[in-house]
């Protein structure tokens, strides 16, 4: 269709002329599609107006009954307005802006929204009464699966592809002085009182403009709005969110915002921290309960008033009009102007009401209780208004039902200092009246909220110094009485209706579960599923209270509410969860690990490279020539201090009086049950300056660990410890032709081994880089140089390591080689061969642990442990078939006992066949023994244990040369 | 650890590297630094190579008194660190009897020779520790800074707490990153003249973290148009 056909066939045949508070832009016109058929729309136009432009007045089908559906509330509550646009179901059709080539189409209908197969439901309707769920698909139980595939074909709900792109999904923070939750007369009045008197202001609206029920009003209201706009516009202290809603208030003014609509942001959850929070949601028109009440055509004035003077949408032809308010009153004024021929306004007020509405797929007549049938497409009804408490419950407060204005009213009393309300939720008033106490309301948040800056300002330590405080005023701020308009009761009136649209929960059913003993309001809405659809309640609660009043023989304020809890509206699962923020760590050769297809591990926040693709060759490397594994990851505490030594002695269960500088020693860290904490080696780097090593995976604990016991148990030690793990590149080089390669790179230190041995340290310069640390460890049993490198030169000494030992064999070794080169040397790795129940003798470290020190942390446990005996023992073991690799954690059993369990196994291509480490009940840890290892097929194999944890030279002879 | 002089026969000179993927590398004060160059409204700039100086000392002892800043501010260096043609400093209070000292590229050895020298007329038990090569840092630069901070971190970064020179450290992007609000002031900067910086933040964090950080500023800044830049201006 061109523009030019577009704009000659105009967008509907409902449309109406220009009103004065249209917010569609009629210069312009779009094309979308409903049901695969063509629609026109004006910019501005939400999709539901824009159908109802085109005379469309069935929506969707509802939920149980697969009923037609139109609009009620013509607002983002609309019960009957759920659609698919694209991908993306679920959509609240009477809120969210048409677009240009939008794919829009009903739920869950079968074959089309017009001849919906499901609608047989409403045949058997009084088979799906309450509790329904309950009644029918209890037994037999193993008939649930497909009980459960069949009701899913009956949800009433959209689909999504799992092939759905993933859009942009974020959080912020904001920390406004007052947070202002509506953004309607009050609301708007208070943001600008709060701004004016000094506070940042953030103000929210769900509407996609500010102004309330302003936007639909008269010449009046549409003045006001206009000067509240400009006003608020012009305050640059006043943040605005439309399209937003508060969903929940949490302690201390937590304040979950969802904001929708963002360029290139699907929908934001703003984690707001208010230091003042102003409730102004106005109020929401209850529907009443009356037969046929959910027909298309059946709606509310305020989606009467929306239609016509936002959208420009002629609501019907012919209609009656059940009012009981002024708003009602306004609303036939704003019929008649639209040209719809109001056959009767029925007023409430004076005791006649609507008896019910007939009609197929939309109202065609409608009964009075006077008797009197009038044909109409058109019922509106203004019965009366929930006030919506849910932010204020969420803050403490408890609203009391007050029967003179027929709704429930907060208290204020039971709030806290930093939560306040203002507008309809309080009561009615002129606009003068509502504006002027959203103005008080507004300052006196602001004034609440200068006393907790204040008090901040001279708290926290990154104020300015010399900042002058603002004074507070302490004279709090008078707020004008607004009390509620006189209402008269108005909920269900002679007949049966629905009470919840979203759940089809009728009147009737809710009569019959109070029949059945659920005559609590809060195990009604449980057994019923009244209030517990998308709106969750906001026009249903009050109606439900009322017909369990009425059920029951109670009143209303007897009968209570249910509880409103987070979230207010629907939020997205994307808007919850956000971006996706997963730290990783690269060492400084991470580039250069990816660059030669090192498979990666993933070892906590760490990338390691597992191996470069052939961990056995990797080995073979490391024992027959030389190999160089990055072993950043090694966690470092530089500890400086006199009493260094002190806390060594404390944290470790070995002793370190005199270990001399340049000298190196291993540890173990044990907790206060006496079970292995940590290991790794300690080097003395000079007088007062040692270094330590700790575990890749446990580098954080330690340093709390060593912190926690300095800062609570020994304060008066002179230590200081600075984690310095990525202030370092560690490369380990390892094999018998590392002293080569190293002694190539090397100045300043002397590698012969009478200068430079086993459980040494040095500094020196590697590679032209000075300050390295080069200590002679190891953990794969090799002579080895553990160097560590200034992390920014980390790549420089890799690349110099690798060019220099080309012609020795070196190559790149990876973390799986490194582990069989470890079992075969019979290292054992703490988390991997110790568990939480581990200690030290156990892990066979009875030679470490000094029982005749001082004190150590677990030194009480340990002293018991050695005592009693009979503890289990970390041993080597080895499979008789060396062709069977036990996998890990597979048990060790005896006499149908679990007596053991595999802790590490490998191949090892040093000596051809299957090598383990084991822990094992005492009784079997004895060299030569020979245990029965159960494997994961179920088959049990014997395995030896071994003299020893080493299994390749246990004398240690390859490590000392 | 100081930056090498000599480079040893059987190897290239070093050179030193940030764990920041540079954009047009070039090599500068020994470091491979980015080249590229933004005029954008909010910028994000490597700043590792600057010298970072961990100091320990009593919360408010003689050694606070020298540094200028307690705990929580940061200014740009005291009298006491500027002896011996020493660039100016930027010293942060980062910690409880903690600091942090940043000065201009290849001079954490002079700056932590000063500071052990400034220590020992004290009699205080403090250490000095050189953090260069342990430590990522970028500088955010722009008026949008706070707004595109507040969607990676919680901490309220109004004026009234986090006025310039405010230190703290706080988790961002869910990674323990201490921030500096650092303003600039030079010619770029519109209202320099009366006194009005523009906003700027430095962050920084361990080094092995430094791309993830980096990366998620900039993802957080996408919204904002932020575009990377070589180094914006040193700590002096």
């Amino acid at each position: 269709m061109t523009q030019e056909q577009i704009a000659l066939a105009g967008t509907g045949a409902m449309r109406l002329g220009r009103q004065e508070g249209e917010v569609i832009d009629r210069r312009r016109t779009i094309t979308f599609r409903w049901n695969g058929k063509q629609q026109l729309a004006h910019p501005g136009d939400t999709i539901a107006s824009a159908l109802a432009a085109a005379g469309e007045r069935v929506f969707s089908r509802s939920f149980k009954y697969h009923r037609p559906r139109g609009i009620l509330t013509a607002d983002h509550l609309d019960p009957g307005c759920q659609l698919q646009v694209g991908d993306e179901p679920n959509v609240r059709a009477a809120h969210r802006l048409v677009e240009a080539d939008m794919d829009v189409r009903s739920q869950n209908t079968w074959p089309s929204l017009r001849f919906d197969v499901k609608a047989a439901n409403g045949l058997v309707g009084r088979f799906l009464s309450a509790g329904f769920y309950y009644k029918t698909f209890i037994k037999p139980e193993r008939l649930w699966p497909v009980y459960e595939k069949v009701l899913r074909q009956f949800v009433h709900a959209g689909s999504i592809s799992p092939d759905t792109a993933h859009d942009y999904y974020d959080k912020r923070y904001a920390h406004p002085d007052v947070l202002v939750a509506g953004g309607g007369p009050a609301g708007m009045s208070a943001a600008l009182a709060a701004a004016r008197a000094g506070a940042t202001v953030l103000l929210v609206d769900e509407q996609g403009a500010l102004g309330g029920r302003l936007r639909w009003g008269g010449p009046a209201e549409l003045h006001e709005l206009h000067r509240l706009t400009a006003e608020i516009a012009a305050e640059p202290g006043i943040e605005v969110l439309t399209d937003s809603v508060v969903g929940g208030r949490f302690d201390d003014n937590w304040v979950a915002v969802v904001q929708r609509n963002l360029p290139n942001v699907v929908e934001r959850l703003v984690k707001v921290r208010a230091k003042s929070f102003v409730v102004a949601p106005g109020l929401i028109e209850r529907p009443y309960v009356f037969e046929g009440n959910d027909l298309p055509g059946v709606m509310l004035s305020t989606a009467a008033r929306r239609l016509i003077n936002l959208y420009a949408v002629k609501p019907g032809e012919r209609a009656v009009v059940l009012t009981a308010n002024p708003e009602g009153d306004g609303a036939v004024a704003d019929l008649q102007r639209a040209g719809v021929d109001v056959a009767a306004v029925v007023d409430a007020r004076h005791g006649t009401t609507v008896t019910r509405a007939r009609g197929r797929s939309g109202v065609q007549s409608v009964e009075l209780s006077d008797g009197r049938r009038i044909d109409a497409d058109l019922l509106v009804t203004a019965v009366g208004w929930t006030a919506p408490t849910s932010l204020l419950n969420m803050s403490g407060d408890k609203p009391v039902y007050d029967p003179r204005s027929a709704r429930f009213r907060p208290d204020p009393a039971r709030l806290p200092d930093t939560v306040l309300a203002t507008g309809r939720i309080v009561g009615d008033g002129s606009f003068s009246e509502i504006a002027a106490h959203g103005a008080a309301i507004g300052r006196e948040a602001a004034r609440r909220a200068a006393g907790i800056r204040a008090r901040w300002q001279t708290q926290v330590p990154t104020r300015t110094p010399g900042e002058p405080v603002a004074e507070v005023p302490a004279k709090p701020v008078e707020i004008p009485d607004l009390t509620p308009a006189a209402h008269p009761e108005l909920f269900r009136g002679h007949t049966h209706g629905f009470v919840d649209f979203s759940e089809d929960v009728s009147s009737k059913d809710l009569f019959t579960a109070v029949a059945e003993g659920y005559d609590s309001v809060e195990l009604v809405k449980r057994y019923t599923t009244v209030t517990m659809g998308p709106g969750q309640g906001k026009l249903e609660t009050v109606n439900a209270v009322a017909v369990v009043a009425e059920a029951t023989g109670r009143t209303i304020a007897e009968t209570g509410t249910t509880t409103w809890r987070p979230m207010y509206a629907p939020v997205t699962l994307g808007a919850l969860a956000g971006r996706i923020f997963e730290p990783v760590r690269h060492s400084p050769m991470q580039a250069w690990h990816e660059r030669q297809g090192a498979v990666p591990l993933v070892a906590g926040q760490w990338i390691r490279p597992e191996h470069y693709g052939d961990p056995a060759a990797e080995v073979r490397t490391v024992r027959n020539a030389v190999g160089i594994i990055d072993v950043t990851p090694i966690g470092k505490l530089d500890l400086r201090g006199p009493d260094v030594p002190e806390l060594l002695n404390l944290l470790y269960v070995n002793k370190w009086n005199n270990l001399g500088v340049g000298r190196v020693r291993y540890g173990v860290m044990c907790a206060e049950d006496g079970v292995v904490l940590d290991d790794g080696v300690t080097g003395r780097l000079g007088e007062q300056h040692y270094l330590m090593s700790t575990t890749s995976s446990g580098a954080g604990t330690v340093w709390e660990w060593v912190e926690n016991w300095l800062q609570t148990e020994h304060p008066d030690w002179q230590v200081h410890v600075t984690p310095v793990t990525t202030a370092y590149a560690s490369i380990n080089v390892a094999g018998p032709r590392s002293r080569e390669l190293v002694g190539r790179l090397a100045e300043g230190v002397d590698l012969s081994p009478e200068a430079f041995g086993y459980m040494n340290v040095r500094t020196g310069t590697v590679a032209g880089v000075p300050d390295c640390v080069l200590w002679r460890i190891g953990f794969t049993g090799e002579l080895s140089y553990e160097i560590h490198v200034p992390a920014a030169f980390g790549l420089h000494v890799w690349e110099a390591l690798m060019s220099a030992g080309a012609d020795l064999g070196v190559a790149p070794f990876g973390i799986e080689a490194q582990r069989i080169l470890r079992l075969e040397k019979g290292h054992f790795i703490v988390g991997q061969d110790t568990d939480g129940l581990t200690q030290a003798y156990t892990a066979g470290l009875g030679s470490l642990v000094k029982l005749d020190k001082q004190d150590f942390i677990g030194k009480p446990e340990l002293t018991w442990q050695a005592e009693r005996g009979g503890y289990p023992l970390l041993v080597g073991l080895q499979p008789i078939d060396g062709r069977i690799v036990p996998a890990e954690a597979s048990q060790i059993i005896a006499g149908g006992r679990i007596v053991g369990r595999i802790t590490s196994s490998r191949m090892s291509p040093t000596l051809g066949r299957s090598i383990c480490l084991g822990q094992v009940e005492a009784g079997l840890a004895k060299p030569g023994a020979v245990v029965t290892v159960r494997l994961i097929d179920g088959r049990n194999i014997p395995a030896a244990v071994t003299p020893q944890l080493a299994h390749v030279d246990p004398e240690g002879e390859r490590q000392r040369v | 650890m100081s930056d090498p002089n000599t480079p040893t026969p059987n190897a290239p000179t070093p050179i030193a590297r940030s764990p920041i993927a540079p954009i047009n590398p070039r090599v500068e004060n020994g470091w491979e630094v980015s080249d590229a160059r933004s005029t954008a409204a909010l910028t994000i700039a490597d700043e590792t190579p600057l010298a970072k100086v961990a100091v320990r000392a009593p919360f408010a002892g003689a050694i606070a008194g020298l540094l200028g800043v307690g705990f929580g501010r940061a200014a740009r260096g005291p009298a006491s660190l500027q002896a011996d043609g020493l660039p100016e400093a930027l010293v942060v209070g980062s910690g409880p009897g903690e600091w942090l000292v940043l000065a201009a590229p290849g001079t954490s050895p002079a700056v932590r020779q000063r500071l052990e020298a400034l220590i020992a007329g004290t009699g205080e038990f403090a250490s000095v520790v050189d953090l260069t090569h342990g430590r990522a840092l970028m500088r955010l630069r722009g008026e949008d800074s706070p707004a595109m901070l507040a969607k990676v971190c919680a901490i309220d970064l109004s004026d009234d707490v986090v006025g310039n020179g405010a230190a703290f450290r706080s988790s961002v992007a869910r990674l323990v990153t201490d921030i500096v609000r650092d303003d600039c002031f030079d010619a770029r900067s519109a209202g320099a003249a009366r006194g009005d910086g523009v906003r700027s933040y430095l962050l920084h964090c361990e080094r092995s973290s430094g791309q993830y950080l980096f990366d998620a500023l900039l993802d957080a800044g996408a919204e904002f148009g932020i575009e990377v830049t070589g180094s914006v201006r040193a700590a002096g």
